[in-house]
């Protein structure tokens, strides 16, 4: 059944000239599509092939093209086959198209993707922060972020040194640190 | 207090009031928070709140290297955290163009397995505290810790076993261990009847679960709801059988499902895939012995270790639900994304505000409980 599904995704799809199907491996397709046709194409493996189940928009930061790649899989109950549609976005200003009107769960994902790389996705439910409420830097997954350089440069750090610790030193042992991870 | 025995006094305009449910709540799962506005003890809006846990866990999986990962994986779901190193390992894997040996494959079979038993123990054991009922959750979390006694002589680890590794598993079944095992899946299996009497066959849990927290087939499939939740409205769909891994096609077990959709019908679910992941356990235990060879498929040096770039999409069958890893590498010694997508992060948010709205005060606990939501896989 599963060697069937490209050739009948390729039918389907004959229509858009700018989308490429590709079988991964059983079960696992890839499409790769332009952010203009994605909303069609997911109307279309939906409406027409039974996709009904959204399991995950993914967000990949290519800092170094400028891009946001979107990823949307896909899964059918009835081919049982999953569809992983690929599209980029510009990474500034970085806004795209809710598919919220065909897929619910995808409230979730944007939302997510929202807070954390600062996508906004047009008609979306909710893009109020979720996560990260306190939080007014920049969204914290970009790969610009730096985790331990904004640490560095907002808070300090402490001497750990409880008495175990020393007792362990005085006998030759001891935290080992190596020196690519000297933080000072 | 019930709604029937509210008598409004006068405070207009409206007897609607806001309550914050959570963090800190004996009814809340984890660290989560649920904002709730009530007339009465009548739930009219719900708001989902998270956010208390949050560690970051995918921004630090870039900064780490694919084998320290695994040391981290796990901690996104505590009460069942092998699909977690299953699903990763296997995406590694994925990558590298590494497959698991089958005498390993058998080995993380046991191992989902056996969590999953302690998972559904420590679940059903929360539901029935959420209703009052506290010795079926005793019982659950003590027999839920003889399964990690053999856990932590499996793997050295009671709760987080770091077992799995891309390409296989760090070690070997200890001698005996097997037959420790098939004798404890009797305990268990024995004790089934007990849980019957003392729970899912007990008015007081049946006439306090049935009918709260209703989820038809069709509004599952469109709120997104997997596993257990998604065949507790009759619609048996189960990622090891139908989009298998591991050797799930060469092991006969039972998709469990329920009509009724609600709290009743998502606990005999469980109660139901407990049952099947016993027998499957038996299949792991006599098909062991047979199987030879090796644990663990050769890797590199795990310190240096660059994945072919590339990106996968993996699935598990966790307690919970679906449980996938979108993971990207770039060649590096370190993965450049890594999508962990847990099934609560729809039951535990969508699905949980949508089910809450109508509902009393009094079982927004028990629907938390029902869904199993785990708010680390929200809060990832």
């Amino acid at each position: 059944m599963n060697s069937e599904i490209e050739p009948r995704l390729d039918k389907l799809l004959a229509g858009m000239d700018d989308v490429r199907v590709k079988l991964i491996r059983p079960r696992r397709i890839r499409i790769d599509v332009p952010s203009e046709s994605l909303p069609t194409l997911l109307e279309l493996l939906q409406g027409k092939a039974s996709y009904v189940h959204l399991s995950a928009i993914s967000c990949v930061d290519w800092i170094d093209n400028g891009e946001f790649e979107l990823v949307y899989h896909v899964w059918s109950y009835e081919s049982q086959s999953l569809v992983s549609a690929h599209t980029r976005i510009p990474r500034d200003p970085g806004v795209y198209l809710s598919i919220y009107d065909l897929y619910q769960p995808a409230a979730f994902f944007e939302r997510d993707i929202h807070e954390m790389y600062g996508v906004f996705f047009e008609g979306s439910p909710d893009m109020e922060k979720f996560i990260l409420t306190e939080w007014d830097g920049p969204p914290p997954m970009r790969k610009e972020f730096n985790s331990e350089e904004f640490v560095n440069q907002n808070f300090t750090w402490e001497e750990y040194r409880p008495e175990w610790l020393e007792e362990i030193e005085a006998e030759g042992g001891g935290i080992v640190k190596p020196a690519s991870h000297a933080r000072r | 207090m019930r709604a029937e025995n509210y008598e409004s006094i006068s405070h207009p305009p409206s007897n609607e009031f806001e309550l914050n449910f959570g963090p800190n709540h004996p009814g809340i799962e984890g660290n989560y928070a649920f904002r709730v506005k009530v007339n009465g003890d009548q739930v009219l809006e719900a708001k989902a709140d998270a956010g208390y846990l949050h560690r970051g866990f995918e921004k630090l999986m870039e900064g780490r290297l694919w084998i320290q990962n695994l040391a981290l994986v796990p901690r996104i779901c505590v009460p069942d955290p092998v699909p977690m190193e299953v699903c990763y390992s296997q995406a590694v894997e994925d990558l590298c163009g590494l497959q698991a040996p089958e005498r390993a494959q058998w080995l993380r079979v046991m191992q989902l397995e056996m969590s999953r038993i302690a998972a559904h123990l420590f679940a059903f054991g929360g539901h029935a505290a959420t209703t009052g009922m506290y010795t079926p959750s005793f019982w659950g979390v003590a027999d839920r810790d003889l399964m990690l006694d053999r856990f932590e002589e499996l793997t050295g680890g009671r709760v987080y076993s770091i077992y799995n590794i891309p390409g296989g598993v760090r070690r070997d079944v200890p001698d005996g261990f097997l037959d420790r095992l098939a004798s404890l899946l009797d305990y268990l299996e024995s004790r089934l009847a007990d849980y019957d009497n003392l729970f899912f066959r007990n008015q007081v849990f049946i006439r306090r679960a049935r009918d709260i927290g209703v989820l038809t087939q069709a509004k599952a499939l469109k709120w997104g709801v997997t596993g257990p939740n998604l065949r507790a409205t009759g619609l048996a769909f189960d990622v090891r059988r139908d989009d298998p891994y591991l050797v799930y096609d060469q092991i006969e077990f039972d998709v469990v499902t329920e009509e009724g959709g609600d709290c009743l019908a998502r606990n005999l679910v469980r109660r139901g895939e407990l049952q099947q992941s016993i027998r499957i356990l038996r299949q792991v235990t006599a098909r062991l012995p047979d199987i030879e060879g090796p644990v663990r498929a050769p890797i590199p040096n795990p310190l240096a270790w660059n994945v072919p770039a590339g990106e996968t999409y993996t699935r598990v069958e966790s307690s919970k639900g679906e449980l996938a890893y979108y993971v990207v590498s770039t060649g590096g010694d370190k993965p450049y994304r890594v999508h962990v997508r847990g099934p609560s992060s729809m039951h535990a948010v969508q699905v949980l505000e949508k089910l809450a709205i109508g509902a009393r005060l009094e079982d927004i606990a028990q629907i938390m409980f029902s869904l199993d939501a785990c708010p680390p896989e929200v809060d990832r």
